[in-house]
């Protein structure tokens, strides 16, 4: 089996400390993935549809989205939705990230078909430990469907 | 009263309006217009004439004078034509009847009639003076007495069954008094009540007579008989005149009492000997009992309106207690004497969803329900009234002490919901004239009962009827019960809009705080671990503030998750199963003892029965009374910790005891509040809302949660729970 080529893991965050944390989480699992930063759902969804800013844009798709629930402009649930009912992005994966324990928001998330839910814990190790196995379970270990953009052709 | 059928009413179905004779007092013609030729006449008419009969001529000599003013009427739009024949002891009436006129003529002596204005005038003022329709009966028997010579004049009531009541009598005492005697409907059937209401005044001067036929017997153009409907000298039944001979009458006169447009009652004058009134005089006796026809359709309306007035203010009074109470249906109920005045009953029962509430005295409560059953099962009707509930529902007869009539009000369309009113029975007795159940027989041919002496009967099950009055109150009740029920509808919907609204705001309130408040101590934390990370040398001091602020910051953090858990318990629904408490105690003792691996507990866990609740909110309360109990007996060497239930018919009880740390039962009060501790954090961690969460379920669960507890001895905590969902309040 020849090694995937390496594509970006997309983290979407809006608060720049919840950012810095989770970089240095992604730090600690050592991956070798890109890792490429949107600040909002519009900028996360011009870069998943190459358009806007990220129109021509270069690479496939990205190995993960590691979304965050609340963002501004487009919020986490609708980047989400459209992603997932795009023919071609809809098998991205992708994990809410949040801060919420709002059973709604789970609900809501689970119908619109993300892969993984995490509750950002408060507690740092928890947290770490969360973000590198997101990380390495869908940036190393998670092979993606057969015909997957970005395999190859790119 | 419902009399049995009899053979009797088979006179019912004599068609009385076409008898084929006439009475021998008089002579009838029937004329064709233009030409005024006879068509059919009676077969005395040539003995009157003096001459045969010429049919398809004018009827010729003696009534010659008076034709053209026959002809002037027939012309005109007067329905009836009478007139005395000029120098003649003779009276020509006439009527229309199809294309042809009936022309009757009687042979009777013509008093002075001189005076008739002047009597009249005074029984106007002898009537005005009454001030009830009995003493307006009683003087109109006595002055059709007088001015006909009857030897008894008698005012006939209809009830509502047609059966007859004697109200007001006047007589010279040569015939039997009536007066309160009833006689059943069949005395006088349906098709001769037909012809009373249609001709007010009937004669039969003398009840042997011998009938008059008319020829021919049909009219030769058409073929039928002549409708006598409308004539003074139609021939009676047969049965009629035995009916009469059996009571001791030789003559009988009787006037229509239409009230309103219906026979309310006729005056009925009778003579042991024949006796014969002349026309002028049989006028002026039905002008008299219009005038008391008019007399009493006043009275009744002006007692009737009276009624409805004060049963209005009733109305509205009732109105006032149901909209100031808190429910309509205790306003209404709680102004019980007015819920009784409103349509003069004794009793009153609302039998609702959820409420059944009486007042005054009512039938047993199983029986209002099966009355509510059989009203459930008739349908459609908003109202339904009788005065004898018993002809309706068998077996009710039972309650008739309380409830032989009643009212029913269905005051809701989605449930059963009725509002009945009760009266008792009232046992009265009706004397009727002659027993109305015998029948006489002989021969084949059914005849009148030959006796008309008083017999006794006993009315039972039968309370006093309900009035028009009455029944309107009732009416006007319910449309006002069926209106506030709406609006209280309506407002509870708004407020429920409102609550929602509020709810909302609410959610979207904590929503905001699990996510914006949980974040910066995240940050705190993690930011200070990384710290912790990079400066490896750090001295113990600086480490001592760096840990010191992550735990704060952690502490923090789990008590906004804390809180936020408390508050989406009031949110929840709670979904209701039967709850297997030994499985979930097993569950939780294992969750419990991760994370307290290496403490030496003792437990005694009994059998525990089922409970009825929500089974994920049950599981944390288990959670929070045996972490508790795991925490606050931490001290002890070995713990002992027991979990046990009891059940009953309405309610299971569990207790969790630990022989702990316990607490000063002087601040017992403050154990199940939010944010108490009664333990210093430096001993016990925790951030003193579990408890509080675990009484929060325990209501929510319609239950309760007590506990006892001794400092340094150990701790208690009993929670109760119904066995089933407890349903709507209901009323005594």
């Amino acid at each position: 089996m020849p090694l995937p080529e390496l594509r970006p893991i997309l983290l979407v965050e809006d608060s720049p400390r919840d950012l810095e944390l989770t970089l240095a989480a992604l730090e600690k699992c050592q991956l070798a993935n890109e890792i490429i930063i949107a600040r909002d759902g519009a900028e996360a969804v011009d870069y998943l549809f190459s358009t806007g800013a990220h129109s021509g844009r270069n690479g496939g798709d990205p190995t993960v989205v590691l979304l965050d629930l609340k963002l501004p402009k487009v919020d986490g649930l609708e980047v989400l939705e459209r992603v997932k009912k795009d023919e071609k992005l809809r098998h991205i994966p992708i994990v809410m990230l949040t801060s919420s324990r709002e059973e709604q928001d789970l609900v809501r998330s689970y119908e619109l078909g993300v892969n993984a839910f995490v509750v950002k814990p408060v507690e740092f190790n928890e947290f770490f430990k969360a973000i590198q196995d997101l990380g390495v379970f869908w940036a190393l270990l998670n092979e993606p469907p057969p015909g997957y953009r970005g395999q190859g052709a790119g | 009263m419902d009399h049995p059928a009899t053979d009797l009413e088979a006179c019912a179905q004599e068609p009385i309006h076409i008898p084929g004779a006439i009475q021998p007092h008089g002579v009838l013609f029937v004329l064709r217009p233009p030409h005024m030729a006879v068509v059919q006449a009676s077969q005395n008419a040539e003995r009157f004439l003096g001459q045969p009969v010429q049919y398809g001529e004018p009827p010729r000599r003696r009534l010659d004078p008076i034709l053209p003013k026959i002809a002037a009427w027939h012309g005109s739009s007067e329905p009836t034509f009478q007139m005395p024949l000029t120098n003649e002891q003779v009276t020509v009436s006439a009527h229309r009847s199809g294309r042809s006129i009936i022309l009757e003529i009687e042979e009777a002596s013509y008093p002075p009639l001189d005076d008739l204005l002047p009597k009249l005038r005074s029984f106007g003022q002898i009537l005005a003076g009454q001030s009830d329709i009995a003493g307006s009966m009683a003087a109109c028997a006595r002055f059709i007495a007088q001015l006909t010579g009857f030897d008894r004049v008698l005012v006939y009531r209809f009830d509502k069954d047609w059966n007859g009541h004697v109200v007001a009598e006047h007589g010279n005492g040569k015939l039997p008094s009536y007066l309160d005697l009833r006689f059943p409907a069949k005395d006088i059937p349906a098709q001769a009540r037909a012809l009373y209401a249609a001709n007010p005044i009937r004669i039969i001067p003398n009840a042997s007579y011998q009938p008059v036929p008319i020829e021919p017997s049909v009219d030769p153009e058409h073929g039928k008989p002549l409708d006598l409907s409308n004539a003074q000298l139609r021939s009676v039944s047969p049965v009629h005149l035995e009916y009469m001979r059996n009571m001791g009458t030789a003559a009988s006169m009787s006037v229509s009492i239409m009230v309103n447009g219906t026979l309310w009652g006729l005056v009925s004058c009778h003579s042991a000997n024949p006796h014969m009134v002349s026309a002028p005089i049989r006028d002026a006796c039905d002008f008299v009992v219009q005038s008391l026809a008019i007399r009493i359709a006043a009275q009744a309306h002006s007692d009737d309106s009276a009624r409805r007035v004060e049963l209005g203010r009733v109305t509205a009074q009732l109105l006032a207690s149901m909209t100031t109470e808190a429910s309509w249906l205790e306003g209404l109920v709680g102004d019980g004497e007015a819920l009784l005045a409103q349509v003069g009953a004794s009793g009153a029962a609302i039998v609702a969803e959820d409420a059944y509430l009486t007042t005054g005295s009512v039938p047993r409560e199983e029986e209002v329900r099966e009355l509510v059953e059989w009203l459930r099962a008739q349908g459609e009707a908003e109202l339904f009234s009788t005065a004898s509930l018993a002809q309706h529902l068998p077996g009710s007869g039972r309650f008739a002490d309380v409830a032989a009539g009643v009212i029913a009000a269905r005051i809701s369309e989605l449930h059963s919901s009725w509002l009945i009113w009760f009266r008792p029975e009232v046992v009265r007795t009706v004397q009727w004239g002659g027993d109305p159940h015998k029948e006489v027989r002989e021969e084949g041919r059914i005849h009148p009962r030959k006796s008309f002496d008083a017999w006794r009967e006993q009315v039972r099950l039968t309370a006093l009827e309900w009035t028009g009055a009455e029944l309107a109150a009732a009416r006007d009740l319910r449309t006002a019960i069926v209106g506030i029920v709406l609006r209280k509808a309506e407002e509870l919907a708004s407020l429920s809009a409102e609550l929602q609204r509020s709810n909302k705001e609410l959610e979207a309130f904590s929503y905001s705080v699990s996510h914006d408040l949980r974040a910066p101590f995240r940050h705190i934390v993690g930011f200070a671990q990384l710290l912790r990370e990079r400066e490896s040398d750090m001295d113990p001091k600086s480490l001592h503030y760096l840990n010191t602020i992550s735990e704060s910051a952690l502490a923090a953090g789990r008590l906004v998750d804390d809180l936020l858990n408390f508050s989406q318990l009031g949110r929840t629904s709670i979904t209701y199963k039967n709850v297997d408490m030994n499985k979930l105690v097993a569950e939780v003792l294992r969750s419990v003892m991760l994370t307290n691996e290496g403490r030496n507990i003792d437990w005694k866990i009994a059998d525990l029965p089922p409970a009825w609740g929500d089974a994920t909110l049950l599981r944390q309360v288990w959670f929070n009374l045996i972490e508790n109990a795991v925490k606050y007996t931490r001290p002890r060497e070995t713990a002992h910790i027991t979990v046990s239930g009891n059940g009953s018919d309405s309610a299971t009880t569990y207790t969790v005891s630990d022989d702990g740390v316990g607490f000063d039962m002087t601040y017992s009060g403050k154990l199940f509040g939010v944010f108490q501790r009664l333990q210093r954090q430096e001993d016990f961690e925790g951030t003193g809302i579990g408890l509080a969460l675990v009484r929060r379920i325990i209501e929510r669960h319609n239950g309760t949660i007590t506990a006892t507890g001794e400092v340094d001895k150990g701790a208690s905590f009993t929670f109760e729970l119904p066995t089933v969902q407890p349903k709507g309040h209901a009323f005594a």
